[in-house]
């Protein structure tokens, strides 16, 4: 039985790690928005052709 | 002379629906290529999103977006220092704002604002909510002006909103995030708690050292003390408060069930008992938290998409100087100052009224839902409501001063008010908890006498083995699966209570305008007497529409004119007058505005000569009918209540096979005759939009506001039907008789669970296993019972 006295802090230990990596994904706000982040897979992104509005140039050239 | 000029010659015919937001087009749609709009804001709108290369939006989305307003607010104000102060905060390279938005349908919405915003430049980071409506823009002052952004929006068809201001923003999402951490904690915890447990349990034959024994226990605890006392808190918190408060409710048995279990565990594992209840804390912690996680979800999701809060509190206000009227933030109002209410807007600081009198609708500040008439010079409320007819005020009380701050606490109780069902299941349990503890006590006192060995083990057992999960699982559970299954159908439940009164209702009051027609009003034909032409006739009507809230004024909306309305007022029921170029003019019901027999028509005149007689159209919904049989397949009585003429709501009733109705009906009346039902024992539900509905809103047993309406109409309405279809009235009657019966077995289960269990308990029959099994198994039971509900809708869905 003196395995238990390394299996059961290894657990203990590896909860700590759990709860860890829990917090650390709340706290960067990976649970405050569930739906919209699934659509985002469904399509690429277009080439980095950034859009030439003429309101935008305008603005730019302020 | 009269000369009848069609407006239209060709009648509407369906020609198509909306590339953009899927209304049906008519004859003057606008087309671009192969793909036609329903108005010039909805092409710009998807002009602008496939230039961008966002086309894939149109793919993505699951619902269609919202009709795009062509006239976009002015957001010029936002961009002063007093706004961004309060409603935003500084983050590194710029600025932080979260701002409201009601027309976010689908996640693609969601991912559409993403990817505008981030194109502009100056934005640094960009992240829209779908859920709770709230879009959080990152922005550099220096390069792009927060307004610019907002009409980006606005022109996208997402009105901003200025949310409650940023400390709050952030404030409610700590909370939610402290919230996902005690649950997340109790999880994890909860099943490691348990693991250990099962080694106790599994060894029935006592085999096990008490070293190895003793060394599983101290385990178990380290592990579920933070549970217990982390996740466990707010019932802590709760039953703290309902102490002092000197009552006994859920918390209290909650939490007294979960330190119970715990401190009689530790008290065991001292001492070397036979038995430990560990697992079984730890699980009631687990189980409730879940529990009272989905009731607050089931109520966020519901009231932060119709922000009350932020609607009730200006923003901004209209203030004149100088003979113009700004607009300024509600900080920048100074004593003294005169300020312009709409109607239907809220009065944004303390005020005594000028001019003339008007009404105000107090309902948040009083709680009294009938409107208070003010006459000139007497007060007019912050937070209040203008109804009927636009006020000037001057300020007499400015910022922390006004009821604005006591309007904000009234607010915060309204939405932190527990459901009515879940107070009912507090009732129960204050109940519970004396007849428990005297059952508890009983049990001791006896085996006291008889055995005294097992006195202490028996009674723990019964305290166990009566946890009151299923008991307060039952309603919560049935609430989420219910509010779920309502919001994936488009009706908001705004009150958590009107769920049980909507499955009692054997009556539906159905307003017309706006509600069975699709409330968009369009001129048919316009007729002129006196030598008055056709143009100018429709620029004066237009001029005295302009700043009504009436559904009909919108027909007028797109009438290009250069005149201004002055000293407007609107009688409800009858139509409006004002001044326009020096003359006063009456339009509205021919008895009104020209002293003849009412015709259905508007009717132009100066209150005894006619002008001009408009006549308006109105388009029926498409699924009225359907839902009108539906409703009477449900064994309820349907009703149409109009202020329109008999010939109008004739026709219109006949159209959607309605036998009873009521035409020419004031609020007034409309109320009455609610009250009347009412009265006759009837639970009477009421559907309408308009601004002359909200009485008759806040006074049926419940009530149903369609998105499309007025503000107001839709914070009396106990809740929000956000999808253009009728249909859904009827389908949430049905749904709210399925959640009534669904809670009924919940709490018949639970009961009966207890009352088996417990003499068994009491007698000792229930070893700790037996006791766990059981109150974790019919927990189970409960809440599988109330998901059966989002199931079965799901099925009808895939199968329509």
């Amino acid at each position: 039985m003196n395995i238990l006295l390394l299996l059961v802090p290894i657990s203990l230990v590896l909860l700590g790690i759990a709860i860890g990596a829990f917090v650390w994904a709340v706290r960067r706000g990976q649970f405050d928005d569930l739906d919209t982040p699934a659509i985002d897979i469904l399509r690429d992104d277009p080439l980095p052709a950034p859009r030439n509005d003429p309101a935008d140039e305008a603005r730019d050239a302020d | 002379m009269d000369a009848a000029l069609p407006l239209r010659k060709t009648r509407a015919v369906d020609i198509g629906a909306c590339d953009h937001c899927g209304e049906a087009l008519t004859p003057d749609a606008v087309r671009e290529g192969e793909r036609a709009f329903c108005c010039h804001g909805c092409a710009a709108a998807s002009t602008w999103i496939r230039e961008s290369a966002l086309g894939d939006y149109y793919n993505l989305r699951t619902s269609p977006a919202g009709r795009v307003q062509a006239d976009a607010a002015d957001f010029g104000a936002w961009d002063r220092d007093v706004v961004l102060a309060e409603h935003s905060r500084i983050v590194p390279g710029g600025r932080e704002i979260t701002v409201l938005t009601d027309a976010m349908r689908c996640a693609a919405c969601a991912w559409l604002i993403d990817r505008a915003l981030r194109r502009q430049a100056g934005v640094l980071d960009a992240g829209a909510n779908a859920v709770t409506g709230r879009v959080v823009v990152a922005w550099d002052p220096q390069r792009v002006a927060l307004s610019t952004l907002m009409q980006r929006l606005a022109a996208l068809g997402y009105r901003p909103w200025l949310a409650t201001g940023e400390a709050r923003e952030q404030a409610q999402r700590r909370e939610r995030r402290r919230w996902l951490l005690r649950l997340g904690v109790a999880g994890l915890g909860a099943i490691q708690a348990m693991m250990f447990a099962e080694a106790l349990y599994l060894d029935t034959a006592q085999q096990m050292p008490v070293a190895t024994r003793d060394f599983f226990r101290w385990i178990t605890f380290l592990v579920s003390t933070p549970v217990v006392f982390y996740s466990g808190w707010p019932f802590l918190e709760g039953m703290w408060r309902e102490l002092r408060g000197r009552r006994l409710g859920m918390d209290t048995l909650i939490a007294g069930s979960t330190l119970l279990a715990y401190f009689a565990s530790l008290f065991e594992t001292l001492r070397g008992g036979t038995h430990v209840w560990y697992d079984a804390a730890v699980m009631f912690v687990l189980l409730l938290l879940v529990a009272r996680m989905f009731e607050q979800r089931a109520r966020g999701i519901a009231s932060a998409q119709i922000d009350a809060l932020a609607r009730a509190r200006p923003a901004l206000a209209l203030r004149e100087r100088d003979g113009s009227v700004e607009q300024v933030p509600v900080g920048d109002i100074a004593l003294d100052d005169v300020l312009r209410v709409a109607a239907g807007e809220a009065v944004p600081a303390d005020g005594v009224l000028l001019d003339h009198a008007a009404s105000f609708d107090e309902a948040l500040i009083t709680g009294e839902s009938t409107p208070v008439r003010r006459e000139a010079g007497e007060p007019a409320l912050a937070g209040s409501i203008c109804r009927e007819s636009s006020a000037r005020l001057r300020v007499v009380r400015t910022g922390a001063d006004t009821r604005l701050s006591q309007l904000t606490r009234l607010v915060e109780q309204a939405q932190s008010a527990r459901p009515q069902l879940a107070r009912a299941a507090e009732r129960v349990a204050g109940g519970f908890v004396v007849a428990l503890l005297l059952c508890a006590v009983a049990t001791f006192a006896w085996w006291l006498v008889h055995e005294p060995a097992r006195a202490l083990e028996v009674t723990l057992a019964l305290l166990v083995v009566s946890c009151p999960c299923a008991l307060s699982l039952a309603i919560p559970s049935a609430l989420t699966t219910a509010h779920g299954a309502l919001a994936r159908i488009g009706v908001l439940g705004v009150r958590e209570d009107a769920l049980s009164t909507l499955a009692r209702v054997d009556r539906v009051v159905l307003d017309k305008t706006g509600t069975l027609s699709n409330g968009r009003p369009e001129l048919d034909s316009v007729a002129t007497f006196e030598g008055m032409d056709a143009p100018d006739a429709l620029a004066i009507a237009a001029a005295l529409e302009r700043g009504s809230m009436h559904p009909l004024a919108q027909a007028f909306a797109h009438v290009e004119d250069d005149l201004f309305a002055h000293g407007v007022h609107a009688l409800a029921g009858s139509g409006i007058e004002g001044d326009v170029d020096g003359t006063r003019w009456r339009l509205g019901r021919a008895d009104f505005a020209a002293s003849r027999t009412d015709d259905g028509a508007i009717w132009l005149g100066d209150g005894t000569r006619a002008f001009a007689r408009i006549t308006v159209r109105e388009t029926m919904r498409d699924d009225a009918r359907e839902a009108v049989a539906a409703l009477r397949d449900a064994g309820i009585a349907v009703e149409l209540c109009s202020g329109d003429s008999a010939d109008a709501v004739a026709s219109f009733a006949r159209q959607v096979g309605i036998e009873s109705f009521h035409a020419r009906q004031t609020p007034e009346q409309k109320l009455a005759r609610v009250r009347a039902a009412q009265a006759g024992g009837e639970v009477v539900a009421m559907v309408g939009d308009g601004l002359n509905d909200a009485p008759v809103l806040a006074g049926a047993d419940v009530s149903l506001a369609m998105a499309e309406g007025a503000a107001l109409a839709q914070r009396a309405a106990d809740f929000v039907v956000t999808s253009p279809s009728l249909l859904r009235v009827p389908q949430a009657i049905v749904l709210a008789r399925r959640i009534q019966r669904i809670v009924q077995q919940n709490l018949a289960w639970a009961l009966g669970y207890n009352i088996l269990a417990i003499p068994l308990a009491a007698t000792g029959h229930v070893t700790p296993w037996i006791a766990a099994l059981g109150m974790a198994g019919s927990s189970l039971l409960v809440t599988l019972n109330a998901l059966r509900l989002g199931r079965r809708e799901r099925n009808e869905r895939r199968a329509a």
